[in-house]
């Protein structure tokens, strides 16, 4: 691909040319025990968007991992425009989609919908994440979608797959009815539900043996 | 100004870990504060950049706001509670189903992990003229481009309205109207208590809001008083998909019964008015009646006396009456 | 023996990158120094832009220049679409583009920007535009032909016509007929006449239509989502006029097209010329709003339908009218709904008129099963309607009329290849059990009805004559070099199998290149109209063939003995009856060695001039099988799906619960059982989105549509369809074709979404609504007799 870069290139770009300003608290606010995550505005510089940030560690997919976030910024463009996990979609950025579904705490999210700063102490997990990070094995729920030859577009695979897997984690044990209630945050355009209904039954079944 | 419907502009975030410090911080802030609950409609209205707080107070890291208790008469439950933990909770099951049935009609299983019964009643309208960033009445202007004679009002107002015919989104909010919840709203100075009943308010009242919040108010608490714990409930969403999908009209009901015979009523309907409408008429109609189909259909015709649909949602009648007259005869 | 790949189930070999999020959609590149660029959009219908003030906007920081309507190409004295604009003509029309080094730069940028629009008059309703004095589309007028635009109104007369709910009689734009409609009614023991509105509605793939560009060395590096890779880099090429071998289009991965992307879009046009003008790479992230705006819609009917039965269900006669909304860049799905309705029904006497009229709405373009969707859906709940008139059971209508394998249609009397039609009604009916759920039909119980449903839907699945390119490498290893895109089809994979049979490979055996075309693509279908299973499994089998002879001349040549003589299986070519043997690896070396046609350096005369470039480019590789598509054929290719749906009513409140459906196709041979049964009730699950639930809402007024977010525009969601889908295929082969196989992807849609118009007809005891989509509230002001149901405007809400 010669100069696309795959992982990590714009984050270092982005640390690199962009200062970090400690701003938390500091007496700017009425509260002290609150927390304040300082947008351009209240520190004298101009309302440059993105010219303030503050360095944060987030926990992904077991990983620590440090990164400048507004903020105004949402976790799906956190991982995706930071840490350069793109395997989250971005199908409508507005709740409507699933496409963006992440773990958060092992419970299914929109991360379009969420403020990087608000999981600062959340473990998240994306679809990044689901393999063996030692064995690179696939999670059951994968299995399941290869076992079943899952999905055609597959834009919106990774999101119903997070699904999937918080689905298996809550109820090992669903009926069809029950795996396509615990599906419906996320919207297929192939129409490809059928199929992803035996996928969700057969990650239950594989998960149960685990 | 050209118009851009992307990219949340910039704010301040203020994540207060109590109460006090939470007010104090909207308080600072006034006008130009945002309260984020669970955010689900905050990020529509900020990527829309139609509301541009200067400041957002995100609520999420205060643990008090959070959680279902037993209390001195029914359930406390925090304004923070998420969607499903109350759909998951055994009390609110077992003796407050009709909440538990209304909040697992909300969108879907993420934003219900999400979204939490302090957010769901407080959201603003879905009117998409409003939503589009028009300046009508309730976005201080000074026409309803909604009741326009050509306009498309298929999911608008057939009562209750006064210049604005949006309706109120909520799932919960008429069966929390149905139990007689009571609300907990406290100020930098001062607490009260509203009837369920009386939070959702009118744009007769105030055309700019939808529930009695104003700026500084934030709403701690839900109470689920016992009166209707084990009554009779009933639950019924009408919307044209089955996830992700704002109420067409619903109705939440609760009966307290002896055999065949109501002895106490609440039946509160959704999506006709911009506020959930408790039905008292169709309450002292049925109160200490028998149930058969002669009284569900007269509770039904009662229940849209007065209303007026606009071009496009006259259905809104029959469905209104449909679902009352369903309501009434669950008791049978 | 090799094993059997034809006809199983393989998982597709993209398919662990997929589940991993290691797949790469357009938007998931990144490039050193990349800036974001976001567009401006017309917040009118219809206007002119009379100036442009960016000045606040370029002094923002981080904001690094503007692209404006003058730097792209524009379409002049004419309709046609330019990626930018300074005459909008519908709401969300892109005017100009910012960049900046950050989204939210750029986006603050947009705000900064001061436009002054003339507002225009407009035209949303295609009617409107047809009355007299009514609004056009362009300031010049509603209808151009002959190189100018004119205007073209229907009468005061007409319109009261219309009023009383029957035909008009105003000028048509497209008319034919055959037979004698006046004397077919006559003798019609039924005529039914219906006035009949399908919505227009957004094709609203999953992934937006972002694309990432930047120039480096003269050449445009472009990652862009199409459903056709090969023939996206020549529209690229094309639109920016330059030399086609400067363009290197990634597109490993398309998340959804429809129709929307079929070579691509206009829009792609953004990045690429800005990139070119700021010498920095710019990634253009298409929101769903935007989307809603550019991303293609199907076209909505006005129809007017008059049909003539005998007295066994014969239909002897058709009368159609259609009035299409367009958009302001036209779409011809009305004709093709015209040629649909004489194939379904083969009523022997049919007239068949039908205008497009522009529109200031978002563009058109085909959406899976363009014109053919539309028609079945509207049309099948008449056939309802007609059998209960008569007393006769709709399976028996249909097979009466479906037609058989000597079919003519349309207006010049087309031919096709094959018709199962019957076969597959016959075979759904069976599976849905059509005859035991005769009883459930029109049942009430409590406040719900049953209804009980049939779509019969054909579309065209196939063309011919493209090439076939494959190199076997040194390896030992079959690497198929396909030119179409990746959208979910799996008919990368599929496509190629033919050649692995051919050369009695296994599947793993055979590695599949694509979505970069700097790795070289031989000239492809575009990826839309259901071509590619029919026209590339054709072509890989021509070029499979081609790679066989080659790879038994090679054995012949270098181990002695003709070529007769050799046989091949699994990577190995040996000597029939025992001795002298090579591998694939070895031949591949030899070809190699001997140059010429064997390794790609003499290519035959008859392959397309956009395969030439990749097969020079992959001269020298191995042995080389190239070819075109010369098993030529007479006929249109058609495919059909029979679709069964059975609903639950509630009378109550207008609910439509769909509690089973069946899909039976017959679409030749199956490539990969799963993968059809995948399209065949993914389409039909568009369908039934289509039927029930999606739409489009403009205020009339203000001309601006409202459904623009998915809630709004409501595609279906899982609990929309059925907990469990059946589909099943005939399998018998088309003859015209050697592997028997053809398309699937269009049928389905019209299937899916007319077995539910259908079966929502029986559930009100055989009434057609006539509009769609059928969602509670229409159908409940229809149940209580209310005033409001049912009237002939476009995007009502």
């Amino acid at each position: 691909m010669g100069e696309v870069e795959s992982a990590g290139l714009l984050e270092t770009k982005y640390s690199r040319r962009k200062f970090i300003k400690g701003v938390i608290a500091a007496g700017a606010t009425a509260s002290s025990a609150g927390y304040f995550i300082g947008g351009s505005g209240l520190l004298g510089a101009q309302a440059v968007p993105g010219a303030a940030e503050r360095l944060i560690t987030l926990t992904i997919n077991g990983q620590q991992r440090r990164v400048d976030v507004l903020p105004n910024e949402t976790l799906a463009m956190t991982l995706r425009y930071r840490l350069n996990l793109t395997g989250t979609k971005l199908g409508c950025d507005r709740a409507e989609c699933g496409a963006c579904t992440v773990l958060v705490d092992g419970v299914s999210q929109y991360g379009c919908s969420m403020l990087t700063n608000q999981v600062r102490g959340s473990s998240i997990t994306t679809i990044e994440g689901l393999e063996n990070p030692d064995t690179g094995e696939l999670s059951p729920v994968q299995q399941a979608v290869i076992d079943e030859g899952g999905f055609q577009c597959a834009f919106c695979a990774p999101g119903f797959i997070m699904s999937m897997t918080a689905m298996v984690n809550e109820n090992p044990n669903p009926t069809r009815a029950e795996a396509a209630h615990a599906l419906s945050g996320n919207l297929c355009r192939c129409g490809d539900y059928d199929k992803i209904l035996n996928c969700a039954m057969r990650a239950a079944e594989l998960a149960r043996s685990v | 100004m050209a118009i851009i419907r992307d990219m949340i502009p910039a704010f301040e975030l203020f994540q207060p870990t109590t109460v006090e410090d939470a007010l104090a911080l909207m308080a600072e802030h006034g006008e130009a504060g945002w309260v984020l609950a669970g955010g689900l409609d905050s990020y529509d209205w900020f990527k829309d950049r139609i509301k541009r707080p200067e400041a957002v107070i995100d609520l999420g890291g205060i643990d008090e706001l959070n959680g279902i208790s037993d209390g001195q008469d029914g359930l406390e439950i925090g304004a923070m509670t998420t969607l499903t933990e109350i759909v998951r909770h055994e009390r609110v099951r077992s003796e407050y189903m009709l909440l538990a049935d209304a909040a697992e009609h909300v969108a879907t299983p993420q934003i219900r992990n999400q979204g939490t019964l302090g957010g769901n009643i407080s959201q603003d309208t879905r009117c998409w003229y409003y939503r589009s960033g028009w300046a009508c009445y309730r976005a201080g202007g000074n026409t309803c481009y909604a009741a326009a004679p050509q306009a498309m009002n298929r999911e608008h107002a057939i009562t209750g309205t006064s210049r604005c015919v949006a309706v109120n989104p909520s799932d919960t909010a008429p069966a929390l109207v149905a139990l007689d919840a009571k609300m907990t709203v406290r100020g930098r100075r001062s607490s009260s208590v509203y009837d369920a009943e009386d939070f959702f308010i009118g744009p007769a009242t105030d055309i700019t809001r939808m529930t009695i919040l104003e700026a500084g108010d934030l709403l701690t608490q839900i109470d689920i008083p016992s009166e209707w714990a084990n009554a009779h409930f009933y639950y019924e969403k009408v919307r044209d998909r089955g996830s992700w999908d704002f109420q067409l009209v619903s109705v939440a009901a609760a009966f307290k019964t002896s055999g065949n015979t109501i002895e106490d009523a609440r039946i509160a309907v959704n999506g006709i008015a911009p506020f959930p409408v408790r039905l008292d008429a169709v309450e002292r109609l049925v109160i200490g009646a028998a149930v058969d189909e002669a009284l569900a259909v007269e509770a039904g015709e009662i229940a849209i006396d007065g209303s007026r649909p606009l071009k496009h949602n006259e259905y809104k009648q029959p469905m209104t009456s449909n679902l009352v007259r369903r309501a009434v005869r669950s008791v049978a | 023996m090799a094993e059997k790949i034809i006809g199983t189930d393989i998982a597709p070999q993209d398919l662990v990158a997929k589940i991993t999020g290691r797949a790469k959609y357009a938007e998931d590149f990144r490039a050193d120094g990349m800036v974001f660029a976001k567009l401006l959009l017309s917040p009118m219908p219809h206007a002119r832009v009379r100036g442009v003030d960016a000045t606040r906007a370029l002094a923002m920081p981080g904001v690094i220049d503007i692209l404006r309507a003058d730097e792209v190409r524009q379409i002049e004295g004419r309709p046609g679409e330019a990626s930018l604009t300074d005459e909008p003509l519908y709401e969300g029309q892109p005017i100009l583009a910012v960049a900046a080094e950050t989204e939210e730069q750029a986006a603050a940028a947009i705000e900064a920007i001061e436009v002054d629009f003339e507002p225009l008059p407009f035209v949303l309703d295609p009617l409107d535009s047809l009355r007299p004095n009514g609004p056009n589309a362009y300031t010049g007028g509603n209808r151009f032909g002959g190189g100018e635009f004119s205007e073209l109104k229907w009468t005061e007369a007409d319109f009261e016509e219309i009023e009383a709910g029957r035909m008009p009689n105003g000028e048509a734009a497209v008319e034919w007929t055959k037979g004698d409609i006046d004397a077919a009614f006559s003798e019609s023991d039924l005529v039914l006449e219906e006035s009949i509105v399908h919505q227009s509605l957004t094709h609203h793939p999953m992934e937006p239509r972002s694309a990432m560009m930047y120039w480096e060395n003269g050449k445009l590096h472009a990652f862009v989502s199409t459903q056709s890779a090969q023939r996206t880099k020549y529209a690229i090429a094309g639109t920016l006029n330059i030399d086609p071998e400067d363009v290197i289009l990634v597109a490993e991965y398309c998340g959804g097209g429809f129709g929307s992307k079929i070579s691509g879009n206009t829009h792609m046009e953004v990045p690429a010329v800005f990139s070119r003008k700021i010498g920095r790479p710019v990634m253009l992230r298409i929101t769903r709003y935007e989307e809603n705006y550019i991303g293609r819609a199907r076209p909505g009917f006005q129809s007017w339908l008059k049909m003539g039965f005998l007295a066994d269900g014969t239909c002897n006669a058709i009368d159609l009218y259609i009035v299409q909304e367009s958009g302001p860049f036209g779409a011809s799905d009305f004709n093709t709904a015209g040629m649909i309705a004489d194939l379904v029904y083969t009523p022997q006497n049919m007239r068949f008129r039908g205008i497009a009229m522009y529109t200031n709405t978002p563009p058109k373009a085909a959406q899976r099963g363009p014109g053919g969707a539309q028609i079945v859906i509207m049309m099948e709940p008449i056939l309802e309607k007609a059998a209960r008139q008569l007393g006769l059971d709709r399976l028996e209508v249909h097979l009466k009329n479906a037609p058989d394998p000597d079919v003519g249609f349309g207006p010049r009397n087309s031919t096709l290849t094959s018709v199962h039609a019957k076969e597959a009604l016959e075979k759904g009916a069976e599976i849905f059990d059509w005859a035991g759920k005769q009883e459930l039909s029109g049942r009430v119980e409590g406040s719900k009805s049953t209804g009980i449903g049939i779509g019969l839907s054909p579309y065209t699945a196939g063309s011919r004559g493209y090439d076939g390119l494959m190199v076997i490498r040194p390896d030992g290893k079959l690497y198929v070099h396909q030119g179409l895109g990746n959208l979910g089809t799996h008919s990368i994979m599929d496509t190629a199998r033919p050649a692995a049979e051919i050369l009695n490979l296994n599947w793993d055996q055979v590695e599949l290149v694509w979505g970069d075309s700097s790795r070289g693509m031989p000239r492809s279908s575009v990826q839309a109209g259901s071509q590619t299973t029919h026209a590339h499994s054709r072509a890989n089998h021509a070029a499979g063939m081609d790679a066989r002879a080659k790879v038994l001349e090679v054995a012949a040549q270098t181990l002695g003995g003709s070529p007769s003589n050799y046989d091949m299986d699994n990577g190995r070519v040996f000597r029939r009856g025992g001795g002298a043997s090579m591998t694939f690896a070895q031949v591949a070396e030899r070809a190699i060695e001997l140059g010429g046609k064997y390794d790609g350096h003499e290519l035959p005369d008859n392959i397309h001039a956009t395969t030439v470039p990749a097969a020079n480019m992959l001269a020298g590789q191995g042995l080389m099988g190239v070819a075109r598509d010369n098993y030529g054929g007479s006929g249109g290719v058609y495919s059909w799906v029979a679709g069964f749906a059975l609903v639950e009513l509630d009378r109550e409140t207008g609910v439509v619960d769909i509690k089973e459906y069946v899909a039976v196709t017959d679409c030749g041979t199956v490539l990969h059982p799963r993968s059809l049964e995948a399209q065949v009730l993914g389409g039909s699950v568009q369908g039934i989105g289509q039927a029930m639930t999606q739409r489009w809402v403009f205020d009339p007024k203000w001309g601006v549509p409202f459904a623009n977010r998915l809630y709004t525009a409501r595609p279906p969601g899982i609990l929309d369809v059925p907990l469990d889908m059946k589909a099943d295929a005939l399998g018998i082969p088309d003859p015209q074709t050697p592997v028997g196989a053809k398309g699937i992807g269009e049928p389905p849609v019209g299937a899916g979404g007319a077995a539910l118009t259908s079966a929502v007809a029986d559930a009100m005891g055989g009434h057609c609504l006539c509009r769609t989509p059928l969602t509670p509230d229409i159908i409940l002001a229809e149940l209580e007799g209310l005033s409001q149901p049912f009237t002939l405007e476009q995007h009502i809400g």
